[in-house]
């Protein structure tokens, strides 16, 4: 594949860069990328993987824009509300950039569903808000053999690892199981600075990036953290799997992807 | 003796077991933090019988939600 | 006395392009050589002849001459090193 002048216009400042250059923004156009949850997370790394030039992304997410994610979800604008939010967000992606293809699964990601989903993709971004869906993307991209990003962003608080098949610690071996119901708070209940998304989704479409394009260093056996109320990053380092993961362990108990519970957002913090 | 902290250098008593120092550091909703010490994972019901040692290093990982979908 | 003549695998004119896209293009052509063979960029005098050979020669690629054109541009001949 030749890069056309408009490309090499468009995406000259991928391609001066040393680490990247023609081949890794080939490369780019040639990645397939799947963004479960088209929100706070799901919209600056659909919208930077767009303007990246990664050439096949699929964004998934069954809800509709409603005003109270506006703070926060930049993809989305006020004449979007009402519609779906996988919708507004492909609008905004291909208003960045053409070149690119987005396909949009407008429906709830499941047990039944999401292997064969995530099948057709290089790397699956988890932008998704509960636990249930972060589980059940972690086991089955262990199930699938797919790197995957994972993040979590709550008030002032971001954090972000990457699982690349074979390499390091998969999210169950750092969280083991589902919290119960109303254990945790969520965004909704709790708060969140919109700019945390901004950060963190960030983060995820750096990760993305330089997974494609083989660039430097991944966050595989490490958890970032940010807390924007010091301003200060820490790059945790995370234990390897010790073998007894259920899903990525050396004697899997978890052979079935299961649907958890969502839990309800009655917590009053 | 000296121990470190979430990357903080804090001097506790001799014998401080893990689950006193994750009570003295006012952990939220300690049962669901997973603890890692000197790059191992606790589990949580070892946590009474582990006693910390000078220079041990111990780190807190939170769940964490956010984005948006449901 | 009359310069060698150096033959070039590949020619790439970037006379109707301004800085960065000068450096952009020669870096697109030349990722599609193989190391060790030649490319030619024809390119205008000021900016681009101070910036094309030296940001070659800052990814590691060996500038070899750089001849002036009767019609004022030049001819930059750099080999690939590196993959």
């Amino acid at each position: 594949m030749a890069l056309s002048d408009e490309q090499i216009e468009r995406y000259s400042r991928h391609i001066l860069l040393k680490e990247i250059g023609a081949k890794g923004q080939k490369k780019l156009l040639e990645a397939k990328v799947l963004v479960i949850g088209a929100g706070g997370l799901g919209c600056p790394v659909g919208l930077y993987l767009a303007a990246a030039g990664v050439g096949t992304i699929g964004v998934a997410d069954a809800d509709t824009v409603d005003l109270s994610n506006l703070q926060r979800q930049i993809a989305h604008t006020t004449a979007d509300i009402g519609k779906p939010k996988v919708q507004s967000l492909k609008e905004s992606m291909e208003a960045i950039n053409p070149d690119v293809t987005v396909h949009a699964y407008q429906k709830f990601i499941d047990s039944s569903n999401i292997r064969e989903l995530i099948r057709e993709y290089d790397f699956i971004v988890d932008g998704t808000d509960n636990f249930a869906a972060k589980f059940l993307i972690n086991d089955a991209c262990v199930m699938e053999k797919k790197p995957f990003s994972h993040a979590g962003i709550l008030r002032f608080q971001g954090q972000l690892m990457t699982y690349i098949p074979g390499q390091g610690p998969c999210y169950r071996c750092v969280f083991k199981d589902m919290p119960p119901k109303d254990a945790i708070p969520t965004c909704r209940q709790a708060g969140v600075i919109g700019a945390m998304a901004g950060v963190i989704g960030s983060l995820q479409a750096m990760e993305t990036v330089k997974f494609i394009t083989g660039t430097g260093t991944l966050l595989v056996g490490q958890l970032l953290t940010y807390d924007g109320i010091n301003q200060s990053f820490r790059k945790i380092k995370l234990p390897p799997c010790d073998g007894k993961c259920a899903i990525c362990g050396e004697h899997p108990t978890i052979t079935e992807l299961r649907d958890y519970e969502q839990p309800a957002c009655e917590l009053r913090l | 003796m000296f121990i470190t902290v979430a990357g903080e250098k804090k001097e506790v008593k001799d014998g401080l077991l893990l689950k006193e120092l994750i009570e003295q550091e006012k952990v939220q909703t300690p049962q669901y933090v997973t603890v890692s010490l000197n790059d191992e994972f606790i589990e949580t019901a070892d946590r009474d019988q582990v006693v910390l040692k000078d220079g041990d290093t111990v780190e807190f990982l939170y769940f964490m939600g956010g984005g948006a979908w449901h | 006395m009359a310069a060698e003549e150096i033959r070039a695998d590949e020619t790439v004119d970037v006379t109707h392009l301004v800085c960065p896209n000068t450096f952009v293009k020669t870096k697109v052509v030349l990722d599609g050589l193989d190391e060790g063979q030649i490319l030619a960029v024809r390119l205008n005098d000021g900016e681009p002849v101070q910036n094309v050979p030296r940001s070659l020669k800052e990814e590691g690629h060996e500038v070899l001459r750089l001849d002036p054109n009767d019609d004022g541009t030049f001819t930059l001949y750099v080999k690939k090193v590196g993959d």
